[in-house]
């Protein structure tokens, strides 16, 4: 008994060391633990639903699961329609969002002039200028691209603007007295310092851009095989389970991206990695 | 040689002007050492940007070797409070940053420098994975890289520990020895004033004025710290600040 307790022991501290370990396997197996909970709580609410409601109003996950399969490549279609407008609109806002906001905070006379601007648009709902859009530019493919680059620059812009003002004036005058010129305080100084807040001010920028993509693919769609995965879900309105197969797949879609972002931010700001690894 | 004359620092515009510095005149010579020391916040670091070429003076000039200085100098090294180093940077990229700014390839010598130091087994890491005491040696190696004729020091060891704070000071003066570069300390550290000027020159609250300058020539005698040159020197030091 005695000894069977010891092992238990043994084994719990193995896999606690491990999970602080974080080593690649580890952290993947967290992922699929944390998934397999997400299912179970959501087969849960489904029995729930049909037993109160005693209508299948949420198909449970493997029904899902097994209708993603079925539709399979008309799915796929819709799904790399949405993912390509959602790439290209971050791609755009961060190009874009996050260089102007950095000069914003850290050039005076532009953040005076600039900022009166930022703050009369940034508080209005983007989703107002949607019915804008879709009347002057029409129902394809750039306005969508537009509703959702627009909702993420605003996003990106605040957010680099903050972290530019809290830049640590040692780093600027360190390199300021090894003789930097201006760009090259940006490069070597404010884009790395302001880099992590940036990224995970990106991953808050996923859910919203999706949301965005959502309202401008259910506004109007150019052909019901590829008006993305907001035209699928709203034509799937009266089968339940094709819908959860829709919003399933726009999950799966955040999850790339999030996916993404985390790696990308482990290989520029590796730096930061390392000092927790350290710690 | 670095000339110092008649130098005022002002932060503000007209009536809301703050003076930092007031007219201050020195000169430091070749190989030569001076300690600036006064109470927290008197304007010592303004005067010492003002040196580095990063502030402008309001009133007055300095030159280097001759030249007026109106911006940073490859010649003029300076060593920040916390060392300076850029968090995402290697070591070896913070101790070459000079060098890499110019780009320039990092010499043979930037090994050497960092082999002197005794960073060369981690010159891959970065600067969250040192102790506090090799990230000065970092900032020191950085200061090196360019071979520089003055060297601008501002608070180095402030908040270390008083053994590393020791060690490191007997590397400052051992490098002073070695590359012969004018030497400016600034300070609020009787101590280290003593042990590392030459000259100190006692500040004035702010606005920042020379009170008077106390002459230190056993400095950097064998074991300093034990003579009584040193405590005569340190006393010299704390009568001289706390006169009004």
């Amino acid at each position: 008994m005695k000894e069977r307790r010891g092992k238990a022991k043994k084994a719990l501290v193995y896999v606690t060391d491990r999970v602080r370990d974080r080593s690649f396997a580890w952290r993947v197996l967290i992922y699929i633990g944390s998934l397999a909970l997400l299912f179970g709580l959501w087969e849960i609410a489904s029995l729930v639903i049909l037993h109160v409601k005693g209508e299948e109003y949420l198909p449970n996950p493997v029904k899902a699961i097994l209708e993603m399969h079925r539709l399979g490549p008309i799915l796929f279609r819709n799904f790399w329609t949405s993912a390509w407008r959602l790439v290209l609109a971050i791609l755009i806002a961060f190009f874009t969002g996050y260089p102007l906001g950095l000069l914003i905070g850290q050039e005076r006379w532009l953040d005076q002039f600039v900022s009166p601007m930022v703050y009369i648009i940034y508080p209005i709902p983007q989703v107002a200028f949607i019915l804008l859009l879709f009347l002057v530019f029409g129902i394809g493919n750039p306005v969508k691209v537009a509703i959702v680059a627009i909702a993420i620059f605003f996003q990106l812009l605040v957010s680099a603007r903050g972290a530019a003002k809290e830049i640590d004036p040692e780093h600027v005058t360190s390199v300021l007295s090894a003789g930097a010129s201006r760009f090259q305080t940006y490069w070597h100084v404010v884009i790395p310092e302001t880099l992590p807040s940036i990224l995970t001010s990106l991953r808050v920028s996923v859910g919203l851009g999706m949301a965005f993509l959502y309202i401008a693919e259910i506004s109007g769609s150019v052909s019901p095989g590829r008006g993305g995965l907001g035209a699928f879900i709203k034509a799937s309105s009266f089968n339940t389970t094709q819908q959860a197969a829709g919003i399933l797949a726009m999950a799966l879609l955040g999850l790339v991206l999030y996916v993404l972002i985390d790696v990308m931010e482990r290989i520029v700001c590796r730096w930061r990695y390392t000092a927790r690894r350290s710690s | 040689m670095i000339d110092v004359r008649d130098v005022v620092v002002e932060y503000g515009k007209r009536a809301g002007a703050v003076r930092a510095v007031d007219k201050i005149s020195l000169r430091v010579a070749p190989g030569e050492s001076l300690a600036l020391i006064g109470p927290s916040g008197c304007g010592k670091s303004s005067l010492l940007f003002a040196m580095a070429g990063l502030i402008r003076p309001t009133e007055g000039a300095i030159s280097v070797n001759g030249e007026p200085l109106n911006r940073p100098r490859r010649e003029i090294a300076l060593i920040l409070q916390n060392a300076g180093l850029l968090p995402w940077k290697t070591v070896w990229q913070n101790a070459n940053l000079s060098l890499l700014l110019g780009k320039e390839y990092p010499r043979a010598t930037a090994q050497a420098v960092l082999d002197e130091l005794g960073l060369g087994e981690v010159k891959r890491r970065y600067p969250s994975e040192l102790s506090e005491g090799m990230k000065r040696r970092v900032g020191i190696a950085r200061a090196l890289s360019t071979s520089p004729s003055v060297m601008l020091m501002d608070e180095p060891l402030a908040s270390l520990d008083t053994l590393t704070k020791e060690r490191i000071q007997d590397l400052f003066l051992r490098l002073w020895v070695r590359h012969a570069f004018a030497l400016v300390l600034v300070t609020h550290d009787i101590e280290e004033a003593a042990f590392l000027g030459q000259r100190v020159a006692v500040l004035t609250d702010r606005p920042a004025r020379i009170k008077e300058v106390v002459e230190n020539r056993a400095m950097g005698e064998q074991n300093y710290r034990e003579t009584t040159a040193f405590a005569d020197t340190v006393a010299r030091l704390r009568a001289a600040l706390e006169r009004e």
